[in-house]
């Protein structure tokens, strides 16, 4: 190609540079297909839906034993605290105490705490 | 001494120098092959499904009725008393507009906590798919369910018969 004729250098020259920009926007097609991946991952690891049934379940306690202290209370939060140690890797703790006067209803103050190493959520709510 | 003669012959060396590293981010980047699944785009948006199918199993017709969810699991029949739970299951993950979506399969696990504190985990159903190959990406959702002092017919002996239980419903969903 050199020395054959030197005319029409530009015209080479803005023909590389388009190829490089192809290139590029190749590139860019290629990574398109990672766009999502840490939202996907990020979806997966905060554990929304295990917190919430969580919550639900002890709803259920509540429901079913007030803020009563008894052998099958004891065991049923028990059985919660364990399982989830043990199925879903995550630290739970729950209590419930003596019925308080909210606006005119009588309502159960219940302290939760999860901890799965990753996401940690507290919260005190009257039930 | 500087003039504008010989700009071709740079040019080309500026080419072959592009060349060289197509070539090599080509031949490194061949040896990795990286598909959609390993992005984790579709188990998010299975274990989504997953959970909102077992909430809206788990939720009661009336306020202080049984739900759907812990009726099978105290009366369930079928394969391992957790067959119909199974069905019921993937019949409302497939209750959509469209592609009938057999390749969703499902398989039913229950936790419970022994009278000696260990947690044993049992198998509630069979596979829907006995002939998966373990290479299918399987997502876990889970369900907490409160059942009575006795202890429903057919569940393991070693689950409590003589206080309420917790027990923790794992469902493992993928698709073949």
């Amino acid at each position: 190609m050199a020395c054959m004729n030197e005319e029409g250098q530009w015209i080479v020259l803005m023909g590389l540079l388009v190829a490089v920009g192809i290139f590029f926007l190749a590139l860019i097609i290629n990574q398109s297909a990672l766009v999502g991946q840490t939202t996907a991952e990020g979806v997966l690891e905060f554990p929304k839906n295990d917190i919430r049934d969580l919550r639900e379940a002890i709803f259920d306690y509540v429901d079913r034993f007030g803020n009563a202290n008894n052998p099958s209370s004891q065991a049923v939060r028990q059985d919660i605290i364990a399982i989830s140690l043990e199925r879903k890797n995550a630290v739970v703790d729950f209590d419930v105490e003596s019925p308080q006067n909210i606006s005119g209803r009588l309502l159960y103050p219940v302290t939760i705490h999860y901890n799965n190493g990753v996401t940690k959520y507290d919260e005190r709510v009257y039930y | 001494m500087v003039n504008d003669r010989g700009q071709l012959y740079t040019m080309e060396g500026v080419a072959a120098g592009v060349i060289m590293l197509l070539t090599a981010y080509i031949v490194v980047s061949t040896t990795s092959v990286y598909t959609a699944g390993d992005t984790h785009i579709p188990d998010m948006q299975l274990e989504q499904l997953g959970s909102d199918v077992l909430a809206m199993m788990d939720t009661p017709d009336t306020n202080g009725a049984e739900s759907q969810l812990v009726g099978f699991v105290r009366n369930g029949t079928g394969i391992g008393r957790g067959g119909d739970l199974r069905d019921a299951f993937l019949n409302t993950c497939r209750m959509r507009a469209g592609d009938p979506d057999n390749s969703l399969h499902a398989q039913v696990f229950l936790s419970y906590r022994r009278a000696d504190g260990s947690v044993n985990t049992t198998e509630l159903s069979s596979p829907s798919d006995p002939g998966f190959t373990g290479r299918e990406n399987a997502v876990r959702v889970t369900r907490w369910v409160q059942l009575p002092t006795t202890r429903p017919a057919g569940m393991p002996t070693d689950m409590p018969n003589d206080r309420p239980k917790a027990v923790l419903v794992e469902v493992l969903l993928w698709r073949a």
